[in-house]
């Protein structure tokens, strides 16, 4: 298992888009390749839902929900925290697990470019 | 009513005392609208009919000076037709430093005025942070414990990373804020000239004809948004505003396009449409002091 103190890239604030981005290219990276993750929160006060939109959302593109939820571990994250990463999870598996909601929302966005070309 | 016209192409824009109830957001808005027809040419400020300014006002008028030039043209501030009291305070709060006016360096009740340009979203959010932990709540003006405070600045910086990323103002949010401790209250107002909300909405799900109020209402459902490339919501649901002012028997408006909500504690929230258009979004935050 391949450990990651938060802390250590984003400090007490989990909000930039960067930190977030790079945090989820390891993740991404260890849990295709079978390997497990820990997220150690410790320290961590603020969050924004971008963070874990970007960073673990992103997952449920292309990992199978048992397998994040089997391979992925999050300590430490405080109730603020624990908040916003539940809804960013919850809106990731609807949108990349409910085949009818995807397509309801992806033809909207289609749309939408095709009315921004 | 607000404007006056000049011989070669300068206007006056009067602008009239300003508080913060509905029908002064509507004075706002109509000077938003002056400035639309304003394009290219020089507008001057003038404060002599003007008895007051609220927070909101001033954020709000550092935004128009803002979209004037924009535009192409010049927005000037005739100091000298203020009076004592506002003069004093645009010193104190950094406005008039922020148009080339008097520098102060004592704030006394007033929560600097800030203009962030839409640049690089991570160094904005985090000088908002910085900005809202230490001005705005890091005063001693409320009683606030350090984890309601890391709750209450978390969502205030969520409505910001939404002005930053859907806003599409072209000259940036403008904050203000200020301190009432005659009536025990912190105000914040922070204001775009972007789309709005409504606008953003209506583009998003192709309804042209979407009330403006239930645009809103959709905005501020858990788990909706325009975001294309990032699934997942966008930090606003209407469950973590109510308890927003809940927690510091607060009150928030939101004004955006032609529809405002309003969140007040032990109330339904409620979403209107309202009888004026405005091309952008203004948030005005208060809350209890001790």
């Amino acid at each position: 298992m391949i450990y990651i103190r938060v802390y250590d890239l984003c400090h007490e604030n989990c909000i930039a888009q960067k930190h977030a981005t790079a945090l989820h290219e390891i993740i991404h990276a260890e849990l295709h390749a079978g390997r497990k993750v820990e997220l150690d929160f410790a320290g961590t006060r603020r969050f924004l839902t971008i963070f874990f939109n970007l960073a673990v959302g992103q997952l449920y593109r292309d990992i199978p929900a048992d397998v994040i939820e089997r391979s992925l571990k999050v300590t430490n994250l405080e109730d603020l925290g624990q908040r916003v990463y539940l809804d960013a999870i919850d809106s990731a598996k609807l949108y990349y697990n409910d085949s009818e909601y995807r397509k309801a929302v992806d033809s909207v966005n289609a749309e939408e470019e095709l009315a921004c070309a | 009513m607000f404007i006056v016209l000049k011989p070669s192409m300068i206007v006056i824009l009067r602008i009239p005392t300003i508080n913060d109830y509905s029908s002064d957001f509507i004075k706002l808005f109509k000077l938003r609208e002056q400035v639309e027809k304003c394009k290219g040419i020089e507008v001057i400020f003038d404060f002599s009919k003007c008895g007051f300014l609220r927070q909101n006002a001033v954020a709000f008028i550092g935004g128009l000076a803002r979209l004037i030039n924009h535009y192409g043209g010049q927005a000037k501030f005739s100091w000298d037709t203020m009076q004592n009291n506002i003069r004093a305070n645009l010193v104190r709060n950094g406005f008039m430093a922020a148009f080339g006016g008097e520098v102060s360096g004592y704030f006394g009740n007033s929560i600097p005025y800030r203009q962030d340009i839409c640049g690089d979203i991570d160094d904005s959010i985090s000088d908002v942070m910085t900005y809202l932990d230490d001005q705005w709540l890091g005063r001693s003006w409320v009683n606030i414990d350090p984890f309601t405070k890391d709750e209450v600045v978390q969502t205030v910086l969520e409505l910001y990373r939404n002005a930053f990323e859907y806003g599409d103002s072209p000259v940036g949010i403008f904050t203000c804020g200020q301190h009432y401790p005659n009536i025990r209250q912190l105000k914040l107002s922070i204001v775009d000239f972007g789309i709005g909300i409504p606008h953003n909405i209506r583009l998003h799900l192709q309804k042209e004809s979407l009330l403006a109020s239930d645009a809103l209402q959709w905005a501020f459902q858990k788990g909706n948004t325009t975001r294309q490339c990032v699934p997942g919501g966008n930090g606003l649901d209407m469950v973590t505003l109510k308890r927003f002012v809940s927690n510091k028997k607060g009150r928030i408006n939101i004004y955006s396009n032609d529809g405002q909500i309003i969140i007040a504690p032990a109330k339904n929230e409620i979403y209107q449409s309202t009888p004026i258009f405005f091309k952008g979004t203004m948030i005005n935050i208060s809350i209890q002091c001790n």
